[in-house]
């Protein structure tokens, strides 16, 4: 009974309800698409800022990682499609692997950095080299499809982004709440409390961001598939800035926080842009929008409210159940 | 061999405008453990606000230092929304700075729109060993070499700077023999948006500055900083001078395309091969 009165059961479930109607009756699918994308993104990079204690302001990399794998798997190595998806995580997460393991032994903001030149390395690489696409890009991406059944239109592709996106949740679930998940709460806490404890800290710093690229590697190959093309220029750094702001805003190393923050920052974006592109407006208030807003909700979400939506709004509820119960039980003992 | 000295003079020009941006960098993250993302944007401001002050405003010299000056404001409220907070961590500091350099691109768009913006510098071009440069890049090094010799003394020689080194190295004791630990990390941030804006001052008139350019400036002060542990000023100039060589070097020799990939590619290497000196440095 008391397990019922908790939330998330009945949000969860009211999630998937919306989610799986969404698609439905919405107009703009692309809009929809991109913020199930960047859902997916943004619930890797708040487990790796919540639990490794660094940032990646280039999470765009592994995208372009995943984006390239299915560009080149289908149209230069004629892989299916399905393999092609598929391989677009593991390669993400490889290439994050060789990086991460030097990059997270630093204390401090290696990371953040490293990250950053290694999505403007990706980018200059991209349209240097003619094989990655050059100064024309990478197009004639067949559409995804299982042998003969090939999608047609946008509405497949969002249910089978929905459908990633459900397979991120539970397996970011099943990993907070495992035994490796428990000691990476632990060593976020206290590294050397952690260690002594035997948690191995390095691995599981190197496991957690490889996941989190894994992640941005499957939004990338959807995404390549819902728009078949691919060039230096689809990857800017300000998006890559963008899931950091999403997921300071859900609550870092939540389950939750990452599409609570992809959806509030995409329907605000999306408001914003309704709103500069009225007649009468300069064409520069829609850049200077954009940034100011950017700006404004990392400041203003890190300074009063630096755990997050999910985590307070939570931690509300909690409060509010406890009053609740003390209470009654103040009531019953009088 | 002439190609080879143009190359150099021209590397060691662009060099010391990276380590300029680069000193920023060290002087916030020896005393506050924070990096500045905004750094970039303070040497855009820089550019900008002394393009309008030379545009008729106040003459040569003192508009640069007004440009200067504001940026050491701007640097301080930068510090004031990163650290003013007690306990922030410097991870969520971190992040702040990226919202502010942000709110910083909205404003330059918004006061100064999208095109790239030049202040006047020094006309005219120079040889050098049979070189030819710019006056204005002799004048980028000859300002950062006396910048990083003030840089030098202030944090040896004057009592605020070994405050400001006390609080880096220990700021627990710092705060024992009554250093405002707090207090010494805003002089710091200010300090650093002086430093940015010089840079800016100085580079603009050759190289033109966007709100776009705020990203590639603040990476390579960045990756000049690495080379010297984010912490040592002199190990950071040496870096700056060996990333500007190393670029000119690539697009003289190899192809000009691939400067930004082997300038980032070198602060990749540099971050993962030092790795195991940083970690014992900071366990000190």
């Amino acid at each position: 009974m008391e397990r019922l009165r908790r939330p998330s059961t009945y949000l969860t479930a009211l999630a998937c309800v919306a989610a799986g109607l969404a698609p439905l009756v919405m107009n703009d699918l692309t809009f929809l698409m991109r913020m199930v994308m960047a859902a997916i993104v943004v619930t890797g990079l708040s487990l790796l800022m919540g639990y490794a204690g660094q940032a990646s302001l280039g999470q765009g990399a592994f995208v372009a990682a995943g984006a390239l794998t299915v560009a080149l798997g289908t149209t230069r190595l004629d892989l299916p499609p399905l393999v092609a998806l598929l391989a677009a995580p593991v390669v993400a997460g490889v290439f994050a692997a060789l990086v991460g393991l030097p990059l997270l032994r630093l204390q401090g903001h290696y990371l953040a950095f490293g990250t950053l030149a290694l999505l403007l390395m990706v980018q200059a690489a991209m349209s240097t080299f003619d094989f990655l696409g050059g100064a024309f890009g990478i197009s004639g991406i067949p559409p995804f499809g299982i042998g003969d059944s090939i999608f047609v239109g946008q509405l497949p592709y969002v249910y089978l982004a929905l459908g990633c996106l459900a397979v991120v949740l539970m397996l970011t679930h099943r990993l907070v709440h495992s035994r490796f998940g428990r000691g990476v709460q632990a060593f976020a806490g206290s590294e050397t409390a952690a260690e002594s404890a035997g948690v191995p800290v390095m691995r599981s710093k190197v496991v957690i961001f490889s996941l989190s690229a894994m992640y941005a590697g499957l939004a990338g190959a959807l995404s390549t598939f819902f728009t078949p093309y691919v060039s230096a220029d689809s990857f800017p750094a300000v998006e890559s800035f963008t899931y950091v702001i999403m997921a300071v805003v859900g609550g870092l190393g939540t389950v939750w926080g990452g599409v609570v923050g992809a959806v509030l920052v995409s329907v605000l974006l999306q408001v914003l842009n309704t709103v500069s592109s009225q007649p009468g407006l300069p064409p520069t208030a829609g850049p200077i929008m954009q940034y100011a807003t950017y700006g404004a909700l990392l400041v203003l979400a890190l300074l009063f409210m630096p755990r997050g939506i999910v985590p307070t709004v939570d931690g509300g509820f909690d409060r509010l159940a406890r009053r609740r119960v003390e209470a009654r039980a103040g009531v019953s003992s009088t | 061999m002439r190609e080879l000295v143009a190359y150099l003079v021209s590397g060691i020009a662009l060099g010391s405008s990276f380590a300029l941006i680069g000193s920023g960098f060290v002087v916030v993250h020896r005393v506050t453990r924070v990096v500045n993302f905004a750094q970039g944007s303070l040497a855009v401001v820089g550019g900008m606000v002394s393009a309008t002050l030379l545009d008729g405003v106040l003459p040569h010299g003192l508009g640069e230092l007004a440009a200067v000056l504001i940026c050491g404001g701007l640097g301080l409220v930068v510090g004031l929304l990163a650290i003013g907070r007690r306990g922030t961590p410097p991870l969520i500091s971190l992040i702040v700075t990226l919202g502010v350099s942000m709110l910083i691109s909205a404003a330059i768009i918004w006061l100064w729109g999208q095109d790239p913006v030049s202040p006047p510098g020094l006309a005219g071009s120079t040889a050098v060993l049979g070189a030819t440069v710019e006056t204005q890049r002799l004048l980028v090094v000859g300002a950062t070499l006396l910048a990083f010799v003030a840089l030098t003394l202030f944090f040896t020689r004057s009592y605020v700077g070994k405050a400001l080194t006390a609080s880096a190295s220990n700021p627990f004791a710092a705060r024992m023999v009554g250093i405002d630990v707090r207090r010494m990390g805003l002089l710091a941030f200010a300090l650093a948006g002086m430093l940015g804006g010089l840079a800016g001052v100085l580079v603009a008139p050759t190289n033109a500055v966007s709100f776009y350019s705020d990203l590639p400036l603040a990476l390579s002060g960045f990756a000049a900083a690495v080379f010297g542990g984010l912490t040592s000023p002199l190990r950071t100039l040496l870096g700056g001078l060996g990333l500007g060589i190393a670029g000119q070097l690539t697009a003289g020799y190899l192809n000009g395309s691939y400067q930004t990939e082997v300038a980032l590619a070198l602060m990749l290497v540099i971050m993962i091969a030092r790795s195991s000196t940083f970690v014992h440095e900071e366990a000190k």
